[in-house]
């Protein structure tokens, strides 16, 4: 080996807008990375479009077919207990899950890479106090913490039909918890990160013109972990749309904007599993497990081209 | 030099249990209605006396701070958590006590029978990288890690229980049922059984293999590895005697370590079972917004992977010198 090991992502991939190119070509170049894109964007298109395939979201109102049916010409993936078709549901679904994770992870990378940044570059005791508070929050079971969270939330808000800009209110407040409960591993690993930058050259050179610490954390340090916030952003994504199915999953969900866990969780309290009625948990059920596959194969891709150790050995 | 590795942990340890409480304790006040309304269960009908008689012991007419956390501080190590507001009169300990062994019986299987195997699919697909094993494994892992609980158990219930009719498709006992004998009755909580356990088993799987596949690959390229090779030792030896120890102990913090993650994670599987465990419990639980049970799921919870967490750490640390420090 000659030369001498950088952590990476601190290195020369991606600086410049050519560099960035230069990373999406070098994921799409990996088998695994294609395919997560491929999967990705095919749901993208139903999440931003779903009209387009399937008409408006069905009600109890509008629904038109027989209660529980199976699936037939008209009714591609059969009909749930209202009678609504299980495909119209399931499209519509699509976006309702992808904005609730996304949102939720923007939230959670948000806030893991700003205390992250901060802590790791102030260091001394503010430093040893957020990662106490951050390894507090990786022990505890913060799922159940997150129940707990939207459920007093809730009450608090007295949520009712309340919208911001098109979404539901209960599902902000879902939103905002994810967030609050699981931005601890992204704000370490950014931490490490900016821990050992604080210590190169083009960062004393920049304390030492006068730099405030700010400005370095945004010009000098900032770009330095973007990689690296880039690829926990696809992991943490993964994460929230699993914590979100989850949440619904236990009735935390809004029947008014049905997400696959809502959709899950409507079929498992009519009994369709015991009854038979695959076709009414199987679509949303496989949204959610192709959807967070895809995000981890593009993670995993992301990670090959990013980490020097792991391209040496693959 | 161990006593005081030793007496770090436990620092840790009480810190962050001291840290769970006053969580709980902000949730607690932070709910809607009056504190002591909430503690009483908001049983109706409740004398102005016996109000004011829980304002006193709890200390809810002096500050929040000390005083309140204080009393909420020595009532939860009396194992005091308050009254269930859905079961009227019964208190949160009783009801938590109640549960705990289903979920203990179903999770302590699942969490034995998921390390057991996935160490041993992700030691193999390390060690025999590229090979088909090593393929199929990872690629199933990957979708298994994808797969909420709760759907895989949906999907096994369709299969198993109503498809094919093996198992029976809900509960721990037979509801009715007379028995012959103990053996019987094990049988039959056998059969209830099966299928929640095959979840929880498959589901923590999947990552299981992952990080002890990730593990022995980077072992596989230690130093250490290399001299052992250089020495004529065969492969099979290099993975049992050199490879496979050292890759087991961060796997096994790892799985320490997401515990709390995992647990609250399947807890969903007792709902698609209906399983009496402390997850159906849970979901029972928000549903009618029972909120002193919800804090005392938390609370069992959280202290009970604490403590595993620590039981970890030493344990480690009595095999690991270097962590010593």
């Amino acid at each position: 080996m000659t030369a001498p090991v950088l952590p990476f992502a601190a290195g020369s991939v991606a600086r410049s807008t050519g560099g960035r190119l230069d990373l999406v070509r070098q994921v799409l170049q990996r088998s695994n990375g294609l395919v997560g894109v491929v999967i990705l964007a095919a749901f993208t298109v139903l999440a931003l479009v779903p009209e387009l395939f399937v008409g408006p979201l069905q009600t109890a109102v509008t629904a038109t077919g027989p209660r529980l049916g199976p699936p037939s010409a008209e009714f591609p993936f059969g009909t749930d207990e209202l009678g609504r078709s299980v495909l119209n549901l399931t499209v519509h679904a699509t976006r309702i899950s992808m904005v609730i994770g996304l949102l939720a992870t923007i939230i959670t990378v948000g806030i893991g890479a700003v205390v992250g940044i901060v802590s790791g570059y102030v260091g001394g005791r503010f430093d040893a106090a957020t990662m106490r508070v951050a390894d507090f929050f990786l022990v505890i079971p913060t799922f159940v913490l997150a129940i707990i969270l939207t459920a007093i939330i809730r009450d608090i808000l007295g949520t009712g039909s309340k919208e911001i800009a098109g979404i539901r209110l209960s599902l902000l407040v879902i939103v905002v918890v994810i967030g609050i409960t699981s931005w601890s591993s992204t704000a370490r690993i950014i931490r490490s990160q900016t821990l050992s930058l604080r210590e190169r050259t083009f960062v004393d050179r920049a304390r030492v013109i006068g730099a405030s610490g700010g400005h370095i954390m945004r010009r000098h340090i900032l770009p330095n972990v973007m990689n690296l916030i880039v690829a926990n952003t696809v992991l943490t994504f993964a994460g929230a749309i699993l914590t979100e199915t989850t949440l619904s999953f236990v009735g935390l969900g809004d029947p008014f904007q049905p997400s696959w866990g809502q959709l899950l969780e409507a079929a498992r309290s009519v009994g369709a599993p015991g009854l038979g009625a695959w076709w009414y948990f199987v679509p949303s059920g496989a949204g959610v497990v192709l959807v967070v596959f895809a995000f981890t194969l593009l993670g995993n891709a992301l990670d090959e081209v990013l980490n020097p150790r792991r391209r040496a050995r693959s | 030099m161990a006593a005081r590795y030793l007496a770090r942990r436990l620092v840790s340890a009480g810190v962050t249990i001291l840290m769970i409480v006053l969580l709980n304790f902000v949730l607690f006040r932070m709910m809607p209605g009056s504190p002591e309304r909430i503690l009483l269960g908001r049983i109706p009908g409740v004398t102005q006396e016996v109000r004011e008689a829980t304002k006193r012991e709890w200390g809810l007419d002096k500050p929040l701070f000390p005083d309140q956390f204080v009393a909420y501080l020595s009532a939860t190590a009396r194992g005091d958590l308050g009254f269930s507001y859905a079961n009227r009169g019964r208190t949160v300990t009783e009801v938590l006590g109640q549960k705990l062994g289903p979920t203990l019986l179903l999770f302590g299987l699942g969490e034995v029978i998921a390390i057991l195997l996935g160490i041993a699919l992700g030691a193999y697909s390390g060690w025999k990288r590229g090979g088909i094993i090593d393929h199929v494994g990872n690629g199933l892992s990957l979708i298994l890690y994808a797969t909420p609980y709760f759907l895989l158990g949906m999907g096994l219930l369709l299969l198993f229980a109503t498809g094919l009719g093996w198992f029976p498709t809900f509960g721990m006992v037979t509801a009715g049922r007379a028995y012959d004998g103990p053996l019987d009755q094990l049988a039959d909580i056998g059969a209830h059984l099966a299928l929640p356990l095959a979840t929880v088993s498959l589901g923590l799987l999947g990552q299981y293999a992952i990080l002890m596949r990730s593990s022995v690959i980077e072992t596989l390229g230690e130093d250490y590895v290399t001299t052992a090779r250089a020495k004529g030792l065969p492969e099979g030896r290099i993975l049992q005697r050199h490879a496979l120890p050292n890759a087991l102990l961060p796997t096994v913090t790892l799985i320490a370590i997401n515990l709390g993650y995992v647990v609250a994670g399947a807890i969903t599987v007792e709902v698609v079972f209906n399983w009496p465990g402390l997850g159906t419990l849970t979901v029972d639980a928000l549903a009618s917004r029972d909120y002193p049970i919800l804090q005392g799921v938390f609370l069992l919870l959280s202290v009970s992977i604490v403590l595993g967490n620590l039981l970890a750490d030493l344990v480690y640390g009595l095999l690991d010198p270097r962590v010593r420090t």
